[in-house]
This record gives structure tokens, C-alpha cells and sequence, in this order.
């Protein structure tokens, strides 16, 4: 990182939550670790995709983001400005710059005001114009995510889902953001429908420069919109990289399992790929296993004779020659091996 | 394709009366599945996949109704049957997996019971010898410890866990065939592949045709020989997998094919504009005329017929097939 102060910058970020019992004598009994120490930065102008499954912690990351859960510690700074520190009347300028985009937008809007009224309500709350500007700002934006105008009277149950979320992107665009975070946002749609969705998520990325934290499960999709791709598994960062090197040269044993258990949608590379099959589900974050995180599930490991520093030395994430970031003592077994080939349908 | 298929759906229709109208949910669906074979039936929502397997089972909601079409199952027509008659089928010649185990499993009997309470509601066996091969059935779909887990609540298993309990219950008398609604849309990737393996390997052993219900498009490249594609009730293409997806002819699954982002495919995906109609609309011409890009006049007056279009095994619905 040279001169350029970053866009947004998450320094070992952790997010706990108390796992508490009982109700009159209330005590904490335990910490799901939900983020548990990950750094990432992100340039102006980027999409990073986020990928991992329950538990992994990338929602969580998300929320965090945009101010909706405190950090436990370490800190997320907007252009060099650390928003844990920042004073309060300053700070409603910051947050509006970071918006968020939810999975189901219909649980995000009130079913009882038209849809106007919640696209405006963003500029309402920070006092920007006065009722006539609004509306015509709420015009503008109905426009912007090719919705008619129309529309600002229709409720929520009036619409589709694909309507929904535009209706959601028009309402986290209101205050001319800087970054929104997509948590999901195309997952509930069908497929025709997130096709249109993702185009308008990049035509809006091109006309105002927008910066994307998009988490999502579905690996294609974070694939397509992507610039860089950061995997997550139990709370942390094991993975970063490229789009193309992490989806054509996978080094993080997990992320080799990941692509290789995504069934893609070519029967040639379906029928001749030998596929990792991972035992097991996900352990509990709330007790992770000690050393790497990934250790029991991990095939490398297996294959290596289970090397007992996988048990009991966590990983750190190091920078690899090919521009890689890799969380994993090993990461150089998995590097131009035939699992890999298999793993991103290349074939031997 | 070349034996006698063990399930052979013919013209299905089924409707529903609700307040609002009557909703045409499947208007005409054809399709056959031989032993041992996969099948895919694909589409959005609203397609009418899952009330296609719904009617099959004879387990359509009270206000829903075949109105016409036939399913016939090695040899025997299953739309006319008693619902006596059908319970002997249910669960022992046809079974059913569907996308959330949690509501298909009772919450307040173990695991083992349910199981068990499967395999004595058709077969003639005792309490003991049913919870052997309940035990013996959990170890076949890799729950280690299977004894103990026997006694343990659905609440208390994994998403994957009672995913693969509900796989084996289904299995555990040797259906003919089995129908699986999303069997994985609720896990995570990784238990998604586990799931499906598994799917793969117990029908394999034992020559059961599946008929495998999903949108995803990945799912069906790896799963199936055959897809069915769905709209708005209708059936729109027919092909082997492979055809398919190198060869689509009916402007629906070539939009379908756009719009998801695939390896190689750089720039902007191609979305079909629009969104799915309006079920309780009177189907009239090609439902799909409004959003398709090469509609002809000939659309909004009849719904085209499903034909072959290059060779016998590849069917399509249209009265402008995309060129090959």
C-alpha cells in the first residue's frame, strides 16, 4: 500500500457474540467466535467477492461493515478514518457512505408505506432537501435501477422479487454511497431474474464508481462480478486472490474443496472431473479447532501423512510469488497438482 | 430410453381452485424415466416442477386437482387409483425427498423410530429386525456411529445429517423410483456434494430412476442424462443433458443458459427481460411469448406442440426453434 489511502481497510477485525444462559441469573458461558482476526482492504472502484458457508463468518464481516455489529476489537476504517473512533456527529456522514443491500428486501422494506416512501426515507433521516427535491430525488432513482416512476406509489406485496431488490438498490443509492455491501442479494431470485439483477449491480458500479463487498454462496456468481475473491471458513481469511488465480489455481486446501464440489453447469466437465468430497459438516464456531481451523476436514492433510502443525499451529496468511494470500502451512502441495486441475474442471 | 420406462408421465394438467381464480399450475406435462436412469426436471419458480411430482405421488394439496393426463407406473395407471392402493405404492415403489428434511421428519420420534416405522408400514417384519436394518441403513449412508444415532431427534442431526436420513428412509425398501424435490438447495456446497454423491451411488447400486427436481443448472449437468425444461406448466424443451446444453432450440433454455455466469463466459450475462406470467391467467398461445426475443405471430394463438426437432430424442415446444 503505497500513498493510496484504500477505500476501506478492516485491521484483524473480531466480532464476538456471548453465548449466555439462563434467564434471572444470566452469565456468559461462551464466544462464537464469528470473525475472528481478518484483514482486507478494499480499493475505490472494486468488487470483492466474499465466499464461505454457514458459519464461516462472511455475513457477520458484512454487517460489520456497515456499522449494524461492533467490532471486539481491531478496526474497519472508511478513507483512512477509523470508525470506532470517530466522533459522533461526524460519524452519520461516514455511515452513509457505506449502505447495504440484503437478501430479502422484502423483509427490509415496511409493507405499509409505498415504495417511494422507503427509497426516501435514507434522505428524510439525513435531512437532505426539502419534500419537493426528495421526490424528485426518488424519481431519479426509480430511473437509475429501471423501475417507472410510477411505481413509487405501489407497496412491497404489489411487486416482484426482482422488483423488490431493485427497489432495495434504488433505497441504499438514495445518499450516493461510496460502498455497499451485497449480502446475498441475488440469491433469492430466479435465475433469469439475478441476471438482470447483476447487470444493473455493474451498469451501477460503472455510472457512479461504486465499491462492492459482495457476499454471496453461489461461486459463479461471485466469480462473474468479482475483481478479487476472499474465502472464509470458521471466521477467518483463507484465501485471497485474483478472481482468475483463485477460481483457475486454487492454493487453500479448502477453497481446492469448495470449487470442486460446486457442480458447474457443462456436462463434459461434470463427467470428467474427479471431485474432493469433504466428511463432515462444518465444526461449531463457537468451539473451533485449535491449530488450523480446517484441519479436520482437510484432504492436503490427510495426504500428507496428517502433519501434526496443522493441530497445533494456526496458519498465518502469507503472500505467495503468484499473488496469492494463503492461509496454509502447505499451500505449495496444492499448487499445479492434478487435485487442483480436477478441482477447477481443467482436467489432467 | 430404448426399454420400457417404469414411469411415463402422459399430458398432465393439474389446477388449483383458490379464492382468486383457478391457477393452471401444469398444463400438459409429458415425460418418461427407465429404470436406473436420471432425469432432470428444470425451472424457475412457479414452473410447475414441484406440483408435477406432487401429482405423481397423488399428494396435491386439497384444492388441487389432475384434470386430465396420465402417469403411468410399470404398467399401471396411477391417476385412477384408490388412495388405499396408493399408500402400497408410496414410499415402497415410489418415493419422495424433498427440500427440507426438518418438515419431512416427525419431531418427537427418534430417528430410529421413524425409520423403522417406514420399513413395518410395508413389509411384514418385527420391531427388532426393523431397527436392524434401520441401523444397518444410517451406517450405509456414512452417519458414523449409527447404533447410537438411533435414538437421537431430528433437531439434533445436521442439515446434511437429516438430508441423508431422509435419502435413506426413502431408499430403504427398494423403490422403483425416486423423486427429489431440491434435495440440496438448503446446504452449504460442500454438504451439497456429500449429499449428492450419495444420491448418485445408493440409486446406481440399486437400479432406482430418479427424477430429479432443481434450478440449478450445475446440479443437472452432473446429475442427470436427460432435461426436462419447465415453464409456466408447460414443457418447453426435452433433450439428453449433453444436447442440451451444447444444442438448445427453444429461446427459453437458450435464456436460461445466459443468465447464469459460466467458466470462459466473460462480460455481461444475458438475462431474459420480464418475469414469469401470471398462473391464473387462462393459458393462451406460448406463455413464454412475452419475454421471448423470437416470438411470431403464431405464439399468441396456439401453444406449439412438443416435437422433435433435429433427432427423435431431443423434443421442443416452439414455433421458432432457434437454429442449431
Amino acid at each position: 500500500m503505497n500513498a493510496r489511502v484504500p477505500l476501506l481497510s478492516i485491521d484483524d477485525l473480531r466480532v464476538h457474540f456471548p453465548i449466555t444462559k439462563g434467564v434471572v441469573l444470566r452469565r456468559t458461558v461462551g464466544q462464537v467466535q464469528a470473525v475472528d482476526g481478518v484483514s482486507l482492504e478494499l480499493s475505490e472502484g472494486e468488487t470483492v467477492g466474499l465466499v464461505g458457508e454457514s458459519g464461516s463468518g462472511k455475513t457477520t464481516l458484512g454487517r460489520a461493515v456497515v456499522g449494524l455489529y461492533r467490532p471486539t476489537s481491531g478496526s474497519i476504517a472508511f478513507r483512512g478514518t477509523d470508525l470506532g473512533t470517530i466522533r459522533s456527529e461526524d460519524a452519520k456522514g461516514v455511515r452513509a457512505q457505506l449502505q447495504m443491500v440484503f437478501q430479502d428486501p422484502f423483509a427490509s422494506l415496511d409493507p405499509r408505506w409505498p415504495i417511494g416512501a422507503s427509497i426516501g426515507e435514507p434522505l428524510r433521516i439525513h435531512g437532505v432537501g426539502n419534500r419537493r427535491e426528495r421526490r424528485t430525488r426518488v424519481g431519479e432513482l426509480l430511473d437509475v435501477v429501471g423501475l417507472p416512476r410510477r411505481m413509487a406509489g405501489r407497496f412491497p406485496h404489489e411487486l416482484s422479487g426482482g422488483q423488490r431488490q431493485r427497489v432495495g438498490l434504488a433505497r441504499a443509492l438514495a445518499l450516493r454511497p461510496a460502498l455497499i455491501v451485497a449480502d446475498e442479494a441475488v440469491s433469492a431470485l430466479d435465475v433469469s431474474v439475478q441476471a438482470q439483477i447483476i447487470n444493473l449491480l455493474q451498469r451501477l458500479q460503472r455510472e457512479f464508481g461504486l465499491t462492492y463487498l459482495f457476499i454471496a454462496h453461489d461461486l459463479a456468481v461471485v466469480h462473474h462480478i468479482s475483481d478479487r475473491v476472499a474465502v472464509m471458513y470458521l471466521g477467518r481469511l483463507v484465501e485471497l486472490a485474483s478472481g482468475s488465480d483463485l477460481y483457475g489455481k486454487p492454493l487453500h486446501p479448502y477453497t481446492v474443496s469448495l470449487l470442486s464440489a460446486n457442480p458447474v453447469p457443462d456436462p463434459a466437465v461434470e463427467a470428467r472431473r474427479q471431485r474432493i468430497v469433504l466428511p463432515g459438516d462444518p465444526p461449531n464456531p463457537a468451539s473451533p479447532p485449535g491449530g488450523c481451523r480446517f484441519h479436520t476436514r482437510c484432504w492436503l492433510r490427510e495426504r500428507l501423512g496428517s502433519p501434526e502443525r496443522c493441530a497445533s499451529e494456526d496458519p498465518p496468511l502469507r503472500g505467495l510469488a503468484s499473488g496469492h494470500t494463503v492461509a496454509c502451512h502447505f499451500a505449495e502441495e496444492v499448487a499445479d497438482s492434478p487435485v487442483q486441475r480436477h478441482a477447477v474442471g481443467a482436467g489432467d | 430410453m430404448n426399454a420400457e420406462p417404469v414411469l411415463s408421465v402422459r399430458e398432465l394438467v393439474v389446477r388449483f381452485a383458490t379464492d382468486a381464480g383457478t391457477v393452471h399450475a401444469v398444463n400438459g406435462v409429458t415425460f418418461d424415466v427407465g429404470a436406473g436412469d436420471a432425469i432432470g426436471l428444470v425451472g424457475e419458480s412457479g414452473s410447475g416442477k414441484t406440483v408435477t411430482s406432487l401429482a405423481v405421488m397423488r399428494l396435491l394439496p386439497k384444492a388441487g386437482r389432475i384434470v386430465s393426463g396420465e402417469v403411468v407406473f410399470r404398467g399401471k395407471e396411477l391417476t385412477t387409483l384408490s388412495e388405499h392402493e396408493m399408500r402400497g405404492l408410496r414410499g415402497k415403489e415410489i418415493s419422495m425427498v424433498l427440500q427440507d428434511p426438518l418438515s419431512s421428519l416427525n419431531p418427537v420420534l427418534t430417528i430410529g423410530e421413524q425409520i423403522a416405522e417406514a420399513i413395518r408400514a410395508h413389509e411384514d417384519v418385527g420391531r427388532r429386525a426393523a431397527r436392524e436394518r434401520a441401523a444397518e441403513l444410517l451406517g450405509s449412508v456414512g452417519i458414523p456411529g449409527a447404533g447410537d444415532q438411533l435414538e437421537r431427534f431430528p433437531h439434533q442431526f445436521s442439515g446434511g445429517m437429516r438430508q441423508r436420513v431422509m435419502i435413506a428412509t426413502a431408499l430403504v425398501l427398494h423403490p422403483k423410483v425416486l423423486i427429489a424435490d431440491e434435495p440440496t438447495t438448503a446446504l452449504d456446497v460442500t454438504v451439497q456434494a456429500q449429499v449428492l454423491e450419495l444420491l448418485h451411488e445408493l440409486t446406481k447400486e440399486l437400479g432406482t430412476a430418479i427424477v430429479l427436481i432443481s434450478h440449478d443448472l450445475g446440479i443437472m449437468a452432473r446429475m442427470t442424462r436427460r432435461i426436462t425444461v419447465m415453464y409456466a406448466g408447460f414443457v418447453m424443451e426435452s433433450a439428453p443433458t449433453v444436447e442440451l446444453f451444447a444444442r438448445p432450440r427453444h429461446p427459453y433454455t437458450v435464456g436460461l443458459l445466459g443468465s447464469i455466469p459460466r467458466a470462459g463466459a466473460d462480460g455481461e450475462l444475458r438475462p431474459i427481460e420480464g418475469a414469469p406470467p401470471d398462473l391464473e391467467r387462462a393459458p393462451v398461445g406460448c406463455p413464454f411469448e412475452p419475454r421471448c426475443a423470437r416470438r411470431i405471430a403464431a405464439c399468441r394463438e396456439t401453444m406449439p406442440p412438443l416435437v422433435p426437432a433435429a433427432d427423435a430424442s431431443h423434443l421442443v415446444a416452439c414455433h421458432n426453434p432457434v437454429p442449431s
